[in-house]
């Protein structure tokens, strides 16, 4: 079955990924300054012969004048001082006293920002730069993160920053994508878009997922043909380069893995196939980038507005070297500055050899796949758009060696989810579902473990 | 402050945002007529007994944001005596222009919402200054300017008298309110549903 026709009892139907049900702009509106190889390039890679039906159109939304200023970081010389006087005028700090330092910040974590994103938005944003994010986060509850164009856009020229500080030259080649961002599951926005201050080179969100081709071959036909210079994903995804069809065809600059934690296997497995620099990004889309490492070491935390910490459970410092929860100062996004945020993740804070920090035995994020009963292996990510979808707010879902799956739900249609689990997996099933997040257990529950994936 | 503040929020999640009422607002009805028709409103308007739903119904014919929060005196003597003036065009004569051209619900609400919780509605009708305040809220809302002030004036003209905007206290709860509101707008606004193009995955 075709993303393009759906039959009306598929139990897995997601109905905001209904094909251009979300694009509404003019091209025009998408990339105020596209000139006519701009437009041709869109023409092209969107009808291209084997191109996947794409589900979205976006674009950057740059002016001339936005596009110059995107080219260029943030400056970081004084910016926490800035950020914290922005942070006590923010709703949700108004009327507590005694915020003088970082460590006078209460934690927040992203309950808060559930409960009410708008008292972390400054009252004086520029909420003509904001569009929707979202985020399907650790715990489960999708949160709407109010993503700054600018910011966004910032961040193509923070990987060509990346790239080029690796050894690799990454500038404008021919017709080829300036880059492709991979995902694999199930359903997924996909586009074309043109990076506006990047020699108007195209670029374009790609779904490697079987049910996103018209045929088997389509995927390699229109990767040989597209050549994109660098590719981004998770894990899942990216792995997907190995399989045999692929495997020939690209020839990037760099990958870019980032959303879960990528195993130190699969990162040899990448860097033999594709012989070149492979970057492990830890980021949260409420935080943006945080840490990055090319090796399997520590993470080097990013010389950006970014500040990281580790706390224990009642909120007070670890000393460094000793396992706490990361907890993150995030000033990259305007429209979302961040005050010791708890990731939900763990780790170690470190000294590098040249002096810079790091976190070390970072824990906490996922890539996990589940064997269904006919062979496939289905990433987690086709499961938590699922159980988001029938309203489960935290969950936990383990699979036995023996393929037997246990789903503890936390609120949501049990009815539902089971019929979801069913489809995707075809696996004995026993579901029990609990009020809370909370009921789930201590601590942050381990979402997806699997015997088979 | 806790009843004031949640009506604040009603009030806030209805009205569009100020810049914009200012911006649309076009020449209506001379400011003394309005203020004097405040003057005079005729005793059943005042009553507690009153149904303001029914009369609601019968003045306007359409609902009202304020009926779900009516259980609050004030919202509904202000909400009362703001249907008096749309009544009394009937009842005395037309303004000039007539209030059908503009929204009078919107403008009902205003006195009901944004008024009534900070200005005892009794105060419009015996305080000049107030009542001023008053037939200006609604001049606005409903979507005029006083006859022959430009925007500039009318603006200047409320904003020196409003009550809500001159409590330090109030004016920033109601803020953080707009704010709210306005964030939640825009997020539901579909050229921001687009989103935009990204780069990686997070």
């Amino acid at each position: 079955m075709s993303a393009l026709h759906r039959d009306e009892r598929d139990p897995l139907v997601l109905d905001e990924y209904t094909p251009g049900a979300a694009a509404v702009l003019s091209d025009a509106e998408r990339w105020p300054t596209m000139d006519d190889d701009g437009a041709a390039r869109l023409a092209r890679w969107r009808r291209h012969p084997s191109a996947p039906a794409w589900t979205h159109a976006t674009g950057d939304r740059l002016t001339a004048e936005m596009r110059e200023r995107v080219r260029r970081p943030l400056p970081t010389e004084g910016w926490l001082d800035e950020h914290l006087a922005t942070a006590r005028r923010l709703p949700y700090y108004r009327g507590m006293p005694g915020l003088d330092a970082l460590e006078d910040f209460p934690p927040i974590g992203r309950p808060h920002l559930v409960a009410d994103l708008a008292s972390f938005v400054p009252l004086d944003a520029d909420l003509d730069r904001m569009v929707h994010g979202t985020s399907s986060g650790s715990t489960g509850a999708a949160l709407l993160i109010p993503d700054d164009v600018e910011e966004v856009a910032r961040g193509f020229h923070d990987l060509v920053a990346q790239v080029h500080d690796a050894g690799v030259g990454w500038a404008p080649d021919g017709e080829r994508l300036a880059l492709a961002h991979l995902v694999h599951q199930r359903d997924a926005f996909t586009y074309v878009s043109l990076v506006s201050g990047f020699g108007q080179r195209a670029m374009a969100r790609v779904n490697l997922h079987e049910r996103a081709w018209a045929d088997a071959g389509a995927r390699a036909r229109f990767l040989a043909d597209s050549d994109p210079q660098v590719l981004t994903g998770n894990p899942t995804s990216l792995a997907e380069l190995l399989a045999d069809d692929l495997r020939a065809v690209v020839r990037p600059l760099a990958l870019f893995s980032s959303a879960m934690a990528l195993s130190a296997p699969l990162r040899a497995e990448l860097e033999t196939a594709f012989a070149c620099p492979v970057f492990d990004v830890y980021s949260l889309h409420e935080t943006r980038p945080i840490a990055v490492r090319t090796d399997d070491g520590p993470f080097r935390i990013r010389d950006r507005r970014v500040l990281v910490e580790t706390l224990d459970a009642h909120g007070r410092p670890v000393p460094d070297g000793e396992v706490g929860e990361l907890v993150v100062t995030a000033g990259e996004n305007p429209l979302l500055p961040l005050v010791r945020y708890r990731t939900g993740d763990f780790g170690r804070l470190v000294r590098l050899a040249d002096g810079s920090r790091g976190i070390a035995d970072l824990e906490g994020r996922e890539h996990t796949r589940f064997a269904a009963a006919d062979g496939r292996l289905v990433p987690c990510v086709d499961l938590t758009q699922q159980l988001q979808a029938h309203g489960v707010r935290g969950w936990s879902i383990e699979q036995a060696a023996d393929g037997r799956v246990s789903a503890r739900i936390a609120g949501g249609d049990a009815d539902a989810v089971a019929r979801a689990l069913d489809a995707l997996l075809g696996r004995p099933l026993t579901l029990e579902r609990v009020e809370r997040p909370a009921d789930l257990g201590e601590g942050k529950p381990r979402r997806y473990r699997s015997a088979l994936g | 402050m806790a009843d004031i503040d949640d009506l604040l929020v009603a009030w806030a999640e209805r009205a569009p945002a100020e810049d914009q009422a200012w911006r649309s607002a076009r020449p209506g009805p001379p400011l003394a007529a309005v203020a004097s028709r405040l003057s005079s409103v005729p005793r059943p308007f005042l009553d507690e007994r009153v149904s303001l739903p029914a009369l609601a119904g019968d003045v306007l014919g359409e609902s009202l944001r304020c009926l779900s929060v009516a259980q609050n005196a004030r919202v509904r003597l202000g909400a009362s005596v703001a249907l008096w003036l749309i009544a009394s065009e009937d009842v005395v004569e037309p303004f000039t222009p007539a209030l059908a051209g503009g929204d009078r619900a919107m403008a009902v609400d205003a006195l009901a919402l944004r008024l009534a919780p900070i200005v005892d509605p009794l105060d419009w009708i015996g305080d000049d200054e107030r009542r001023e305040e008053a037939a200006r809220t609604f001049l606005l809302w409903c979507g005029f300017l006083p006859a022959g002030e430009s925007v500039e004036t009318a603006r200047s003209l409320l904003d020196a008298r409003d009550s809500l905007r001159r409590n330090a206290a109030l004016a920033e709860a109601y803020a953080e309110h707009r704010h709210r509101s306005e964030i939640a707008r825009r997020l539901s606004e579909a050229r921001a549903r687009e989103a935009a193009a990204r780069y990686t995955s997070e």
